[in-house]
């Protein structure tokens, strides 16, 4: 499958909920369809992380909660040294952590292109 | 429901340990058996046990550490458990030791919590620490604890106007308490201009976590606490009065950190907060002395509102005004907190229960509230997700 | 003193080396450290403050201690080329020591960090001024830098994102060297170096006592 981020829908009531869940929050409903986060955001929040785990051989990482246009929001990486609140981002998708036999992949935001 | 009260409290020196986990959680254990006077052996009475640990399965691969330590202290045929709750497994073993008295089940119950942490590095545990986060939407991306620490932090000073000025004070103060604190981990205490002020700062106190320094987030530590739990109607059995369990708290949070409504809440410490107020019939105001989690300067600030010690978005204003140090108006964290007395995860919900203890019996020595009746212990679990709120009240 | 001639054929040719002017910092406790050169009539003082850390196994200090011990009566007796002694002081008393030596003028080589007091993050502030000595005072391009302690190690790989070249050899052992360009240096100096010049002459006057530790925290209890 092409690596792609989703945000799921519930069926019954139309709540977004990113990771997915078994069950709806607003409704109880148990059925979600996928749908597609990508595109522009809204950064909320953002760190330089100077201590890092285990698994990650750089000095530092950025990494911040951003909101998208449906309200979905979800924490990532921060591709870019340039990082102010309310900025405009656009999630890429990429890999995020190199693991044994699998690399986790997931959301790295960049600095959106001026309008 | 019948009344439950502590006994006995037992703290080792938190640090680097130089005995194996169960050893450690053994010292704690015994020092809480003979302050409350149970002596040990055949007749003990001791009818539960429960130790709370996050990371003995991961960090020191053994399972199963209750019945270890019941195997060291020969408290056979004593009943026995395990707790995990992340950082708040400490709180949750006492709340099940309640539990298991109240009910009737039992009269007295030994609680200890305990962590072996500095058996691995600094990257390691903090690896460890970030497994409590969300597998794929978290954890998985690098995220870590002081991370969201970090991103709350910036949302604070943003909305609130706290400062990394506001964080130098809270970290400086807890290290003034550890001081007269045997017990603590570091006994230094920083200088607020070299931290925060002095044209080295920068590096001698450098960013972990945007904009949380090093002198922001809690140290690694080994370390055990332990409290004895009994029936108040069994209290003449004791060495000493009994402090008695006022109201226990608990509630729960989004795991997924992003998805919280009002990113600057920790709803999960108010309503456990609120809820321990309502068992204890206690309000804010009533509390002389309180833990915190402080396992970042931030926290202890976000925590002391949403427990209700003072308006949400003013308790940056408390510690300029020095409320929150002994002596002021609502000391916090006099234990040194997990600032400066250390963070064993296990241990630090037990710890902040035997620091109100020692505070309501007027043990508490150079870092003494005078006159202390009833003391608040906030400990949390995941990044706010998982939240007990604990008040003891002294017994008249 | 006259040195015979088979003495003189034993000892390396000498470069002459600008000295390291020395600074002062200020640590997290408020306490300044200075930082300044040793000569070789420090050395003796240096040795007895390092000795007790020759026995100590846990995080390596053994090896760390024992091999600079034997750095530190190489520069004093004439058996290392071009090697010099940083050492951080509080108060006067030793809280670190530092040392390496240039391999010719382009390149450095970074031998041992040792910390004796702990929890002031004395041994990242040391390693940096020796850095900054390389760089800025010996005017070199690149510091090769091995290591025998994992944590030390990893901190300077990560931290300063030290460039791997296993295929040049580094005197300490056959561990891969990696090396500080002056690329990297450039880059982390503003994070991790740090200080004021100059000293001011009394402090630098007490610095000079280079007082003997009278604990280690490696070494509860310890007695001189």
């Amino acid at each position: 499958m092409e690596p792609g981020m989703y945000a799921y829908r519930c069926t019954a009531c139309g709540k977004l909920f990113h990771p997915a869940r078994a069950v709806c929050r607003e409704c109880g409903g148990r059925e979600f369809e996928a749908v597609p986060l990508e595109g522009e955001g809204t950064l909320l929040t953002y760190t330089r992380v100077y201590a890092l785990p285990e698994g990650y051989m750089k000095p530092w990482l950025g990494f911040g909660i951003v909101e998208f246009p449906n309200g979905v929001r979800v924490s990532g990486q921060m591709n870019t040294e340039d990082l102010a609140v309310g900025m405009k981002v656009r999630a890429t998708v990429g890999t995020v952590k190199e693991g044994v036999g699998r690399d986790y992949y997931g959301f790295i935001f960049e600095k959106a292109a001026q309008a | 429901m019948r009344k439950v009260g502590i006994a006995g409290v037992g703290h080792t020196k938190f640090g680097r340990s130089e005995v194996s986990l169960v050893d450690m959680l053994a010292l704690a254990a015994l020092e809480a058996l003979d302050d409350a006077g149970i002596r040990t052996g055949r007749r003990h009475g001791v009818d539960q046990v429960f130790v709370a640990s996050m990371g003995a399965g991961i960090l020191n691969r053994q399972s199963s550490v209750a019945s270890a330590l019941v195997d060291t202290l020969n408290l056979q045929p004593a009943m026995a458990e395990t707790v995990e709750n992340g950082p708040a497994s400490g709180a949750s073993a006492v709340k099940l030791g309640y539990m298991a008295i109240a009910s009737g089940m039992c009269d007295v119950a030994l609680v200890v919590g305990g962590e072996l942490m500095r058996v691995v590095t600094g990257w390691e545990a903090t690896d460890f620490v970030a497994t409590m986060l969300h597998p794929d939407a978290e954890y998985a991306y690098g995220l870590t604890l002081p991370a969201f620490a970090g991103m709350f932090t910036r949302l604070y000073m943003d909305k609130y106007g706290v400062t990394e000025k506001d964080l130098a004070m809270v970290a400086v103060k807890n290290h003034e308490h550890a001081m007269h604190n045997p017990v603590a981990h570091i006994q230094l205490v920083p200088s607020f201009h070299a931290i925060i002020e002095d044209e080295d700062a920068p590096v001698i106190n450098p960013y972990v976590a945007e904009p949380l320094r090093v002198y922001d987030v809690c140290p690694v530590s080994d370390g055990a606490a332990a409290v004895v739990l009994c029936a108040m109607d069994l209290a003449d059995r004791f060495r000493k009065k009994p402090v008695r369990i006022a109201g226990i708290g608990q509630a729960t949070d989004t795991h997924v950190v992003a998805e919280r409504e009002v990113p600057t809440d920790l709803l999960a410490v108010r309503l456990a907060a609120q809820r321990a107020y309502a068992m204890a019939g206690l309000k804010p105001e009533d509390i002389d002395v309180a833990e915190l989690h402080d396992a970042f300067t931030i926290l202890e600030i976000a925590i002391s509102e949403e427990a209700g010690l003072f308006p949400k978005g003013e308790g940056h204003l408390a510690v300029r005004r020095g409320e929150t140090r002994v002596g002021g108006r609502i000391p916090i964290n006099t234990s040194g907190g997990l600032k400066a007395k250390g963070h064993p995860l296990g241990a630090t919900g037990v710890s902040q229960i035997v620091e109100l203890v020692r505070q309501l019996r007027g043990e508490a020595g150079g870092r003494q509230v005078e006159g202390a009746r009833h003391g608040l212990a906030v400990n949390f679990g995941g990044f706010g997700n998982n939240v007990v709120a604990t008040i003891l009240s002294k017994e008249e | 003193m006259i040195v015979d001639k088979l003495e003189q054929s034993l000892r390396p040719p000498e470069t002459n080396m600008p000295p390291y002017p020395p600074k002062y910092i200020t640590l997290a406790s408020g306490e300044k450290m200075v930082v300044h050169q040793a000569s070789r009539e420090d050395v003796p003082r240096l040795l007895e403050a390092v000795r007790p850390l020759v026995t100590v196994e846990k995080d390596f200090y053994d090896i760390v201690a024992a091999r600079l011990y034997a750095e530190l009566l190489a520069y004093q007796r004439y058996r290392v080329k071009d090697e010099y002694v940083l050492v951080g002081t509080i108060d006067g008393v030793i809280v670190g020591i530092v040392n390496g030596r240039m391999v010719d003028d382009k390149v450095g080589m970074s031998y041992h960090t040792v910390a004796i007091k702990r929890g002031l993050r004395i041994g990242a502030q040391l390693f940096a001024a020796k850095m900054e000595y390389h760089m800025d005072y010996l005017g070199q391009q690149e510091v090769l830098i091995v290591a025998e302690s994992p944590i030390g190690y990893r901190r300077w790989m990560i931290e300063y994102e030290l460039e791997s070249r296993p295929s040049t050899w580094h005197e300490l052992g056959g561990v891969p060297t990696h090396v500080l360009t002056k690329a990297l240096w450039e880059k982390h100096k503003p994070m991790k170096c740090t200080g004021r010049r100059p000293v001011p002459p009394e402090m630098l006057e007490v610095a000079k006592k280079l007082i003997l530790p009278s604990e280690y925290p490696q070494i509860p209890g310890f007695k001189r």
